[in-house]
């Protein structure tokens, strides 16, 4: 239920509620009234007959036709006010829509005591009571309806900064360093709810820019000595020396190499958790594979790995370029790396995921740990440990699961597209379904490349 | 050629200089955003490697010193950011490629030497040594005016031999060029001897002479002055 809803039930459950304590107040007043109204007239009646006697006219001239009745009275003392009597009861004659008030008045007039005794009617209370619940009926219609109504018209002024704040703060993102722009308002709780959301994202996207500025000071000032390290050796290298000289030239390039790399796939690692590569784009995910498998064709024939890929076309999958690209070379250079000499790859791309099988030895260390950062199943020399993490992390950013599965001497990794709608394949599954018809060898593969 | 290297870091900046000098190139360095912009007004240059970030201002900002002057000349950016924004950014602002550090000094001449053939020789795309001879378009290699049938990488490594003559290669940056940043998780250098063997044993089969040399424990080394031209 939206606000204006609610506060319009809230509003018509008082007035529901206030209704018929006021409809009691004003029915009894306006029976006061009605009755005082037709006692004051009788009492004027009285008067003008009692005027009348004093003046010795006969009062049946003018009260002939009229509800007025005048006797001699016998008693002694007489009050001075009249008397008023209400009868609403039926079987007096009277109908049972109407009460008689009758009014008496006494005056004593050459010792003989009249008593003037008028009457007349009023409306009875279920009249009156029943006219005003049609009143009310209405009243309570006309009010909920108009109340329903003009919330929904006014809702779009009043609300018209709170909507447009919030369509802002949906569309507000931290990486476009964009400060939250709101409209003026006049509304007091608008106006405080503006001011806290901005200062709330500029004090964001302040301590977003002193992060990422440290992070990347701080790869800057390793990178530098890093390069410099590197060019001073290459100079090294072209200046005359030994054989055993070199032998540790080479060794010095290697680690520096190898450093490099750490530093670029942590600086990575931390742009992916700082979700710097946001995407709307479709990206034609068939493509990047194709082009990546152009990149290892060189490889996989070095191992003389045999290559059997299935893939479906036209698969498009939200992703940053170059997130893609990176998450296909890394699983392929994983694939290569722990695959055997003269062993199998098998690529399974279908709409709904990515599928990298591979021969290899079976893991130490359970699958779903290698996505740990620096874990590696053999602690071989060359790699680093990060490429798993990093395929995770890409896979988190988008939404994508991922799995890791070794049984039968096949290490299998499977990229989930859509994260709700998995479907586990299993590596017997995947051997039944196996498609030799889709068979590319890598000489094929190399052709692209050209 | 002449180049302006604006790098604020006086150590890289002397290697990239030295390096740069021993192909015969007049190489001249700017520490500073401001010294950058006075040479930048007072002399012409062929390219201009730009560090991105320097002390006292952003490089990006020379970026923009440089187009609005319309300065024609070839900009190679170095930066350590390996940001994605700054490479488009720099990309955008005119500027023709981008290397990050740390690089190989040989991956460096060789950018250097796409960026001069793209900008200033107005897409003369030929390469030429002795008998060999390059068409960066086409992708094509003649020795001796007969064709010869090389592959993508084959054709990149000689390009590359060939920039960099009488330079020792190591396997770390020829695979770092052929194969880019990414494909950096396979430190197994032995694809490198492969392409380097193939490339040999086609020139040889072409009849040209066999430049490159194998420098024990380092690399390569393509040797121009193996053979003197007859």
């Amino acid at each position: 239920m939206n606000l204006l809803n609610k506060i319009s039930v809230w509003f018509i459950a008082i007035i529901l509620l206030v209704t018929p304590v006021s409809m009691y107040i004003s029915y009894t007043s306006i029976k006061k009234r009605l009755d005082n109204v037709e006692i004051e007239r009788l009492k004027h009646v009285n008067i003008f007959v009692i005027n009348q006697i004093k003046k010795g006219e006969d009062p049946a001239k003018t009260s002939q036709g009229l509800p007025i009745s005048i006797s001699l009275q016998s008693k002694k003392n007489i009050p001075s006010e009249p008397e008023v009597i209400h009868t609403c009861l039926e079987n007096k004659g009277v109908s049972n829509n109407e009460c008689k008030i009758q009014v008496n008045s006494y005056t004593k007039v050459d010792d003989k005591i009249y008593k003037i005794s008028s009457y007349g009617y009023v409306s009875a209370t279920q009249q009156i009571m029943s006219g005003m619940l049609v009143a009310l009926f209405w009243k309570l219609l006309l009010i909920t309806l108009i109340v329903f109504i003009t919330a929904r018209i006014l809702s779009k002024f009043i609300l018209k900064p709170f909507h447009h704040a919030i369509s802002e703060l949906q569309q507000f993102s931290i990486q476009k360093k964009e400060r939250l722009q709101l409209s003026e308002t006049s509304t007091k709780e608008f106006k405080k709810l503006n001011e806290f959301l901005e200062t709330m994202t500029d004090k964001a996207l302040e301590d977003y820019a002193s992060v990422k500025e440290f992070s990347e000071n701080a790869s800057h000032e390793v990178q530098t000595p890093l390069a410099i390290i590197q060019s001073k050796i290459e100079l090294l290298a072209e200046t005359e020396i030994n054989e055993s000289q070199a032998i540790l030239l080479t060794d010095i390039q290697n680690s520096i190499d190898k450093l490099s790399r750490i530093n670029r796939s942590l600086i990575l690692l931390t742009k992916l958790n700082n979700n710097e590569f946001l995407t709307n784009k479709e990206l034609k995910f068939c493509t990047v594979e194709k082009e990546a498998l152009c990149m290892y064709a060189d490889h996989l024939a070095l191992k003389n790995i045999t290559l059997n890929r299935n893939c479906e076309k036209s698969v498009f999958i939200k992703i940053h370029p170059t997130l893609a690209e990176i998450l296909l070379s890394n699983l392929l250079s994983n694939a290569i790396r722990h695959n055997l000499e003269g062993g199998k790859i098998e690529i399974n791309l279908t709409h709904n995921y990515f599928q990298i099988n591979n021969t290899g030895l079976p893991p130490h260390v359970p699958t779903q740990e290698l996505f740990k950062r620096f874990k590696k199943s053999n602690q071989s020399q060359e790699s680093i440990g990060l490429g798993l993490s990093i395929v995770k992390q890409i896979c988190e950013v988008n939404d994508f699961a991922v799995h890791y599965d070794f049984a039968d001497g096949w290490h299998s990794i499977t990229v989930y597209f859509d994260n709700t709608n998995m479907h586990e394949s299993s590596i017997s599954e995947r051997i039944l379904t196996e498609n030799p018809i889709a068979f590319e060898p890598v000489e094929q593969m190399i052709n692209f490349a050209k | 050629m002449k180049i302006l290297i604006i790098e604020d870091n006086n150590e890289l900046a002397q290697s990239m200089k030295y390096y740069l000098e021993g192909e015969s190139y007049i190489c001249e360095c700017a520490y500073h955003y401001h010294e950058a912009l006075e040479r930048l007004s007072f002399n012409s240059y062929d390219c201009i490697l730009l560090d991105i970030m320097l002390p006292d201002g952003n490089g990006l900002n020379i970026l923009n010193y440089i187009k609005t002057e319309k300065i024609n000349s070839g900009i190679l950016i170095i930066s350590a950011k390996n940001a994605l924004d700054d490479k488009i950014n720099g990309l955008e602002k005119g500027a023709d490629d981008y290397i990050t550090k740390p690089f190989h000094l040989p991956e460096l001449h060789a950018r250097l030497r796409a960026v001069y053939r793209r900008k200033k020789m107005d897409g003369y795309s030929e390469v030429k040594f002795n008998e060999i001879i390059l068409n960066t378009d086409t992708y094509e290699v003649i020795i001796h005016t007969a064709r010869l049938e090389v592959t993508q990488k084959e054709f990149e490594l000689l390009l590359y031999f060939l920039v960099n003559k009488n330079r020792v290669l190591s396997k770390q940056s020829i695979a770092n060029h052929l194969w880019g940043d990414y494909t950096d998780n396979l430190a197994n250098f032995d694809f490198v001897y492969q392409h380097v063997k193939n490339l040999r044993k086609k020139i040889g089969a072409a009849h040209g002479n066999d430049y490159i040399e194998t420098i024990y424990g380092l690399g390569y080394k393509f040797n121009a002055l193996k053979y003197s031209v007859t």
